[in-house]
């Protein structure tokens, strides 16, 4: 008996012992280590919302890669964020001749890459030839044919670079903006075939050649990809410093934004793109937090209805589908453009944070976004008052009907998991019913919309947006009436309406004139159309908005890039 | 034994193929595949597209697809990931370890609370305690896990005495083997709260009625007859008898340590083997999502066998025969 009551005390006490032992390892874990200065080591820490996809620059399709490269390669020329107008990168100048039909790029002589082979004009060739690969798919080689034909390119020595164009091409500066390869490094691997899975992302970061302002020395995947700076970057400050000033760079890979935010506010990351319902909280807590919120500048890209005017989709067997004749009808389709209620969307998704859309090019595309263009107010009676005119009238209480009296009912769609596009398809959804049309909402996960859109092309209005770039012609798959992207009635043998063939036809002119200020008309005027004829409704654009620590200097975002990357840097202290 | 097991691997293989063919029909059942996920940049014609589609095999019939994917892992070859390009074990492996950590760490905290508040609470059946303590469990039981998170996460920033999210520190590498498993722990406490406690309250109160059940069986009549003292009679004779269903309980937890703390990894942003899943499926890309459907399966079936055998060793009324006649 002594014995088995010793032996439960025992294991009481035993249990005692584990318990406490376990509180203090939980209490003994905490690790008191001096925080991690990123002033003082001038390391810059910010956040990126996935894992990279692959770190050769001919293969990235996707954003995280393209920040995970960005910047380690470079290109011939790059952008002023400021001006819109290119710079030098890798070629110190160029100059076009012969009518506008050669480009001379002269490249720097001074430029190593980090493995110590110099930067020639064979890497630049052996560049091309990848993308031109059929082999290798990838997403430059559509801006670089021209009419369907590659570009030729030579180099008479090695640090020159000719290429010759059918035609004079205006987009070709910016088609040359691909990321240089390093041919020493990657040509054996590419002749044996091997191409596409050289450099994915278990590659040891020093294997990664580059030349950029940093070097890759890190990759923990789900977690972290950190750089250090170059020592033998090209360019120099104003002193004849080098640049970049900060030493490293570390992006913490973050998928949840709302962990983003709290790591900002905790000090674990410097910079944060907070979201429209974050930018009024984290300016009161300016002053606390020491940091910085500033406005980046309106979004690039462009929201809009679109409608789907396919006859493939809406005539079957000889029958024409109602919608198909309404949709065309531009009388229709100003009248539901007066029913967008951009400043509702704006007060309610953005909170205030966004301007209303007037041109598919966005007013930060400062030469090619047509200023000239009168927006479609918000006036349901007017709205109502166009389709009566139109012979659209009630034909029950709350119905509307077409002039042949089919009632108007039509789908809306967009892609589920962005909370933004659903309020603003129910805000035109309910303005919509008060003119007595009734649209049936139905959000799509991604891929099934696109396959609607692309090839069942089994739908009738959706919300969606495309991303912008400078280059007005890299639309120019949305804009002509062969694009795949022509997304009211794609990929025609020929165009379907005059307006069609005239935006066709400006963007043809559009390239061939070279000087940018010369070349915006065309765009302007291709904006104008779109306006007026209305096969896409525009919405609003989100202003976008930066926080950032007060100790970084140099910092200056913009929503085309960083003006002066080079030069950010933590003040001293 | 031998045979036992011999018979029970045999079973598995016809299981995995049949378990991977569904899931793989059902990956390419859905409209669109993972070249899709490019159709609408503008930068990428139709024909990178379609050549795409040609080096990924994604034109190919099902069939085929499926014969050479499992071709592959006749060879121990997951396959290459559409979207990262390479090796699916690359991928899973890191991630595999952060959830596995993570998942052991608070089953462990759960069963250290559980068993011991289950035999408390049935000792003292009905009293204060008894309530109290269920009281809180079912509050437990009843905050959703990834809420639990969000607060957990709140409490951190405003204490400023956890991390805030990850599984380590940005500075991990530069640091010594000690400083690592200090920085590890340090991250793993609050997951390890918030997935831990919200297990306790099913644990504990299968616990309470497994020992109710069992107090008034004969065997522990005749103990307590015998004039055996209560502690050695709840210990030797209830514990060890209440805990059988535990053992099969922990088999089957090997395959949810895989999937099951997505929501909360999400939110504490601990780099799991869910998101990735979850981004893999939306993308589909299928040799990962496969990947993944094949550990998961080939540990939930280790796991049946490996609790099986156990059972055979803790209760003594189970042998292989009778297993395998079952």
């Amino acid at each position: 008996m002594a014995d088995t009551d010793s032996g439960s005390r025992g294991r009481r006490l035993a249990f005692v012992a584990i318990a406490a032992a376990v509180a203090t390892a939980i209490c003994g874990c905490r690790v008191s280590r001096p925080r991690n200065d990123h002033a003082a080591t001038q390391t810059l820490y910010d956040s990126m919302v996935s894992d990279p996809g692959t770190f050769n620059p001919v293969l990235v399709t996707d954003s995280a890669s393209a920040v995970a490269t960005g910047d380690m390669f470079e290109s011939l020329t790059r952008v002023n964020p400021r001006t819109t107008l290119f710079e030098p990168g890798l070629a110190q100048s160029w100059k076009f001749s012969d009518g506008d039909k050669t480009l001379t790029f002269h490249l720097r002589h001074d430029v190593k890459w980090s493995d110590g082979a110099p930067f020639t004009a064979r890497d630049v060739l052996f560049t091309m030839r990848v993308i031109y690969d059929p082999k290798i798919p990838n997403s430059m080689v559509s801006a670089m044919m021209i009419d369907g034909k590659p570009i030729a390119v030579s180099a008479p020595d090695d640090y020159t670079v000719v290429a010759r164009l059918p035609r004079p091409f205006a987009p070709i500066l910016s088609s040359m903006q691909f990321a240089i390869l390093p041919a020493h490094a990657l040509a054996g691997a590419y002749e044996a075939g091997r191409f596409n899975r050289i450099w994915g992302i278990d590659t040891p970061p020093d294997r990664l050649i580059g030349l950029g302002a940093f070097l890759m020395t890190r990759y923990v995947p789900a977690q972290l990809i950190a750089y250090r700076r170059n020592p033998d970057y090209w360019m120099r400050d104003e002193h004849g410093a080098p640049l970049p000033r900060l030493k490293g760079e570390v992006h913490l890979i973050v998928p949840d934004q709302n962990a983003q935010y709290l790591q900002f506010q905790s000090g674990m990351t410097d910079v944060y793109h907070p979201r429209p319902e974050e930018v009024w909280p984290l300016e009161q807590a300016a002053k606390r937090l020491d940091i910085t919120v500033r406005k980046v500048g309106i979004d690039t890209g462009s929201l809009f209805f679109a409608f789907n005017r396919n006859p493939r989709h809406y005539v079957r067997g000889g029958v024409v589908d109602p919608r198909l004749k309404w949709f065309t009808d531009v009388n229709f389709m100003r009248a539901l453009a007066h029913a967008v209620d951009k400043q509702g969307m704006i007060d309610l998704c953005y909170r205030g944070l966004a301007v209303p859309a007037v041109s598919d090019v966005s007013p930060e595309n400062k030469i090619y976004h047509n200023p000239n263009l009168k927006d479609y107010d918000y006036d349901l009676e007017e709205a109502a008052q166009i389709l009566d005119r139109a012979g659209y009238r009630m034909i029950r209480p709350g119905v509307r009907g077409d002039p042949e009296g089919h009632p108007l009912v039509f789908r809306l769609t967009t892609n589920t998991g962005v909370p933004v596009r659903d309020q603003m398809c129910a805000i035109f959804k309910q303005d919509l019913q008060q003119l007595g049309i009734t649209v049936n909402y139905r959000p799509l996960d991604f891929i099934t919309l696109v396959k609607a859109l692309d090839s069942s092309f089994d739908w009738d209005c959706v919300l969606i947006g495309f991303t912008g770039t400078i280059e007005p012609n890299d639309a120019s798959d949305f804009l002509r009436s062969s694009g795949n992207l022509h997304i009211w009635d794609p990929a025609q043998p020929k165009p379907a309406t005059p307006w069609e063939a005239q935006i066709d036809h400006l963007m043809d002119e559009g390239t061939m004139v070279v000087d940018p200020y010369k070349r915006a008309p065309y765009y302007w005027q291709i904006q104008q159309i779109l306006h007026d004829q209305l096969p896409i409704i525009e919405t609003v654009r989100a202003v976008t908005y930066i926080a950032y620590r007060n100790t970084l200097e140099n910092y200056y975002p913009t929503v085309w890039g960083f003006y002066h990357p080079e030069w950010i840097e933590f003040r001293a202290q | 034994m031998l045979r036992f097991l011999t018979r029970r691997i045999a079973i598995m293989i016809p299981l995995i193929i049949g378990i991977t063919f569904i899931s793989f029909a059902a990956m390419s059942l859905i409209p669109g595949n993972f070249v899709a996920n490019l159709a609408l940049d503008p930068r990428i014609s139709p024909r990178v597209l379609k050549q795409m589609e040609a080096e990924f095999g994604l034109d190919q019939p099902l069939m085929l697809r499926y014969a050479r994917w499992l071709w592959g892992i006749a060879h121990l070859r997951l396959g290459v990931s559409l979207a990262y390009r390479v090796d699916v074990i690359h991928l899973i492996g890191p991630r595999v370890l952060n959830t596995v950590i993570l998942a052991l760490s608070s089953m462990a905290l759960t069963w250290l609370l559980a068993i011991p508040i289950g035999i408390i609470v049935a000792v003292r059946q009905n009293s204060m305690l008894d309530r109290t303590l269920s009281f809180l469990s079912f509050l437990g039981m009843s905050v959703p896990a990834f809420f639990l998170a969000f607060l957990a996460i709140d409490f951190a920033l405003w204490s400023g005495w956890f991390p805030i999210g990850q599984t380590m520190s940005p500075d991990y590498a530069s640091l010594d083997l000690w400083s690592r498993i200090a920085d590890r722990a340090d991250h793993l406490i609050l997951p390890t709260l918030v997935l831990g406690l919200a297990g306790v309250a099913s644990l504990m109160r299968l616990m309470r009625s497994q020992i109710l059940e069992i107090k008034n069986a004969d065997y522990v009549r005749t103990a307590r007859a015998k004039g055996l003292p209560e502690s050695t009679v709840l210990y030797k004779h209830v514990l060890r008898n209440a805990l059988n269903p535990f053992v099969t309980m922990a088999g089957y937890s090997l395959a949810d340590l895989l999937g099951g703390a997505a929501l909360v990894e999400s939110v504490m942003n601990l780099q799991g083997l869910g998101l990735l899943l979850l981004n893999a499926v939306m993308k589909r890309d299928v040799p990962l999502v496969m990947g993944s459907v094949l550990m998961g399966t080939v540990l939930l079936l280790l796991g049946n066998l490996l609790a099986d055998m156990a059972l055979v060793a803790v209760d003594p009324r189970v042998n292989f025969t009778t297993l395998e006649t079952q």
